[in-house]
């Protein structure tokens, strides 16, 4: 009875989130000039595998160092449909969400067993494997050459719609609805009672099976879930161009972790702040280095200086990131 | 019967040093908890300190020990500066479960090796280059052929053996080994009975920090030396870890000559290109048999 009556507000609340950060983003992404739209649609790439990290790590407690893997999982997918079958990105895209969803089952069963620094030192073999299979199979992945796809044009009923958008707009408008799909499920996913026993296993896998959580089994459907969030952003990330080993390196990977700690692991919101500040921290530094006269050799490695001190920082003075510091509420 | 042997000795000399970098790991995981993705980060920085002096015309052995010495100070340093202000947070609500205490380090620890190997980079610039071996790297000649075996291999051995032993010695019959080992294995307990639990993380802070710029020296005359150079074999030292059991030393070095020796027989018969796969392989399968490695603990469960 209260399950019913409370499932509606779970998924009113999920699409108002979701209604507003579709506003948020057209409203922010017309006011930018290309350069910015295309760093905009980086920004939602990595949310959508950023939440793969929240879900995997913050909410369930499965720490992964190889969500870049399942990105490439994702990016082959979409890349061998379009540039074999020539399916459209429309269908390509979420087709990728199956090869991922396989890969991160057959993950997520070996990661059952494993905890902590076990499960670290796994996926990041993972990370570090899975994209040299490309080199393997020359004759399907085509190697370090990798498989060039991109986004294409907008069809003729957009432009008539809304006029001639740049590349980079176009970008834009591809990535966000799957960024906005993935923001609904992740909210919703959060809110409920799947989300809450996902927790439960976070705090205390003992007091998780008491109450009747078949820990094993969830933390495989927690996998396959997160795999599925990671393969969405790698099959998007892919579309930028080029999907290829070197796409997809382990400090894909990394980067993803950082951004959610950054922003706070344990919330959507806080996802999105990280993942704003790691793409647009760089061209933040480069303007304010701008002011002054440095050599090259320091230039260089000024802004990978400054963004991992903030990381050090933020992890020492709050290691529950920026959107962090109301999580007792979810004790 | 040539490829054969000249597998088993490069893996071996390989597997020497994964050992070392692997039992640096262990020393660090166990005496503070934390997985340290920092350590060939302080190993690349004391190694080019070590660059730098050589090419300013000391000898050899002078750089070989101040780079020791120096890789030891960073360690200590990042312990003091970063890790012990952390591990004082452990009371916050987001560290009170197992997985996030896991996890939290092992971003600072990232994030100090970015900060290295972005310092490395202003400093001393980008480029490769190279690391003098002290001693020959072409092999012995045996009978009018020559040999897969240098005496650099040989130097690289027998260091690595040498400090497997004496770290060995340290832990069991020293007083200090003996209060990391309590600390290791209770910090709570090992602080009530009188052992100053702080010190003794500073310490293996320290030792790792020597043990990996040892592996560092050893390691850039075969590849070169850059800020980034050592990633790699971090994460084969890491997986060596994991493979033996994070929780056991002995673990540590027989998981990195297990991963030298696949890596250099794979390399030999099959091509480079399946190293990366092959090591998921056989973390996989020693991980699937034992969730905790090969020598690691028992998978209990305390409720």
């Amino acid at each position: 009875m209260s399950n019913a009556a409370k499932n509606p507000s779970i998924i009113r609340r999920s699409f108002r989130r979701t209604i507003f950060f579709i506003i948020a983003i057209l409203a922010v992404g017309s006011t930018f000039e290309p350069y910015n739209q295309a760093q905009l649609a980086v920004v939602l790439i990595y949310f959508i595998g950023v939440l793969s990290v929240t879900i995997l790590t913050g909410i369930s407690g499965q720490i992964s160092l190889g969500q870049g893997a399942l990105m490439a999982v994702g990016g082959y997918t979409t890349a061998l449909l379009m540039t074999n079958y020539s399916i459209s990105l429309w269908i390509a895209v979420p087709a990728s969400i199956i090869g991922a969803g396989i890969a991160g089952a057959l993950l997520g069963i070996a990661a059952a067993r494993l905890s902590g620094p076990y499960l670290a030192g796994t996926t990041l073999v993972i990370a570090l494997a899975i994209p040299t299979i490309a080199n393997r199979f020359m004759s399907v992945f085509k190697g370090d050459e990798g498989l060039p796809v991109d986004v294409g044009y907008p069809p003729s009923w957009f432009t008539n719609l809304f006029g001639e958008p740049t590349y980079e707009e176009w970008q834009l408008y591809v990535v966000l609805p799957f960024a906005a799909i993935a923001l609904f499920f992740a909210s919703n996913l959060l809110l409920s009672r799947t989300g809450r026993m996902w927790k439960s296993i976070r705090d205390h896998e003992t007091a998780a099976a008491l109450t009747g959580v078949n820990y094993s089994r969830q933390k495989i459907y927690v996998f396959i879930i997160a795999s599925i969030f990671a393969g969405l952003a790698g099959a998007l990330y892919g579309l930028r161009g080029l999907v290829g080993p070197s796409v997809y390196p382990v400090a894909l990977s990394l980067t993803l972790l950082t951004a959610a700690v950054l922003g706070g692991i344990r919330s959507i919101f806080g996802a999105f702040i990280g993942t704003v500040i790691v793409v647009f921290l760089p061209d933040w530094i480069d303007l304010v280095l701008d002011n002054f006269e440095l050599s090259e050799q320091v230039s260089n490695f000024m802004p990978a200086l400054i963004s991992s001190l903030l990381l050090i920082l933020t992890v020492v003075i709050n290691p529950a990131g920026v959107a962090g510091g109301h999580h007792h509420k979810h004790k | 019967m040539d490829t054969f042997l000249a597998a088993l000795f490069s893996g071996t000399s390989r597997g020497a040093i994964y050992a070392l970098v692997a039992l640096g790991l262990v020393i660090v995981w166990r005496g503070a908890g934390v997985v340290n993705f920092a350590q060939m980060g302080q190993a690349m920085f004391s190694t080019y300190i070590a660059s730098t002096l050589i090419q300013n015309g000391n000898s050899y052995w002078v750089g070989f020990f101040v780079a020791l010495f120096a890789g030891a100070a960073l360690g200590a340093l990042l312990d003091v500066l970063v890790m012990r202000p952390l591990s004082n947070k452990k009371k916050t609500e987001l560290l009170s479960s197992e997985s996030m205490r896991a996890a939290i380090p092992v971003i600072a620890s990232l994030g100090i090796l970015g900060v290295l190997q972005a310092l490395a980079g202003i400093i001393w610039a980008a480029e490769e280059r190279g690391f003098p071996a002290p001693a020959a790297q072409e092999g012995f000649t045996v009978a009018g052929s020559v040999m897969p075996f240098t005496s650099f291999d040989l130097f690289v051995i027998s260091i690595v053996l040498i400090t497997l032993t004496l770290t060995t010695i340290f832990f069991k019959r020293t007083g200090v080994g003996l209060a990391m080992r309590a600390t290791a294995l209770n910090q709570e307990v090992a602080r009530l009975s009188g052992i100053r639990t702080n010190f003794t993380r500073t310490l293996s802070w320290a030792i790792s920090g020597a043990a990996s710029s040892l592996a560092g020296l050893l390691i850039t005359p075969t590849s070169n030396l850059s800020p980034n150079t050592l990633d790699l074999v971090l994460i084969i030292g890491f997986t060596a870890a994991v493979v033996g059991g994070l929780d056991s030393p002995a673990g540590a070095v027989l998981g990195g000559f297990i991963l030298g020796l696949v890596i250099s027989f794979v390399t030999f018969y099959l091509s480079p290109e399946d190293v990366f796969i092959s090591i998921l392989a056989v973390l996989l399968i020693v991980l699937i048999v034992k969730p905790r490695g090969i020598l690691g603990g028992k998978d209990s469960r305390r409720v």
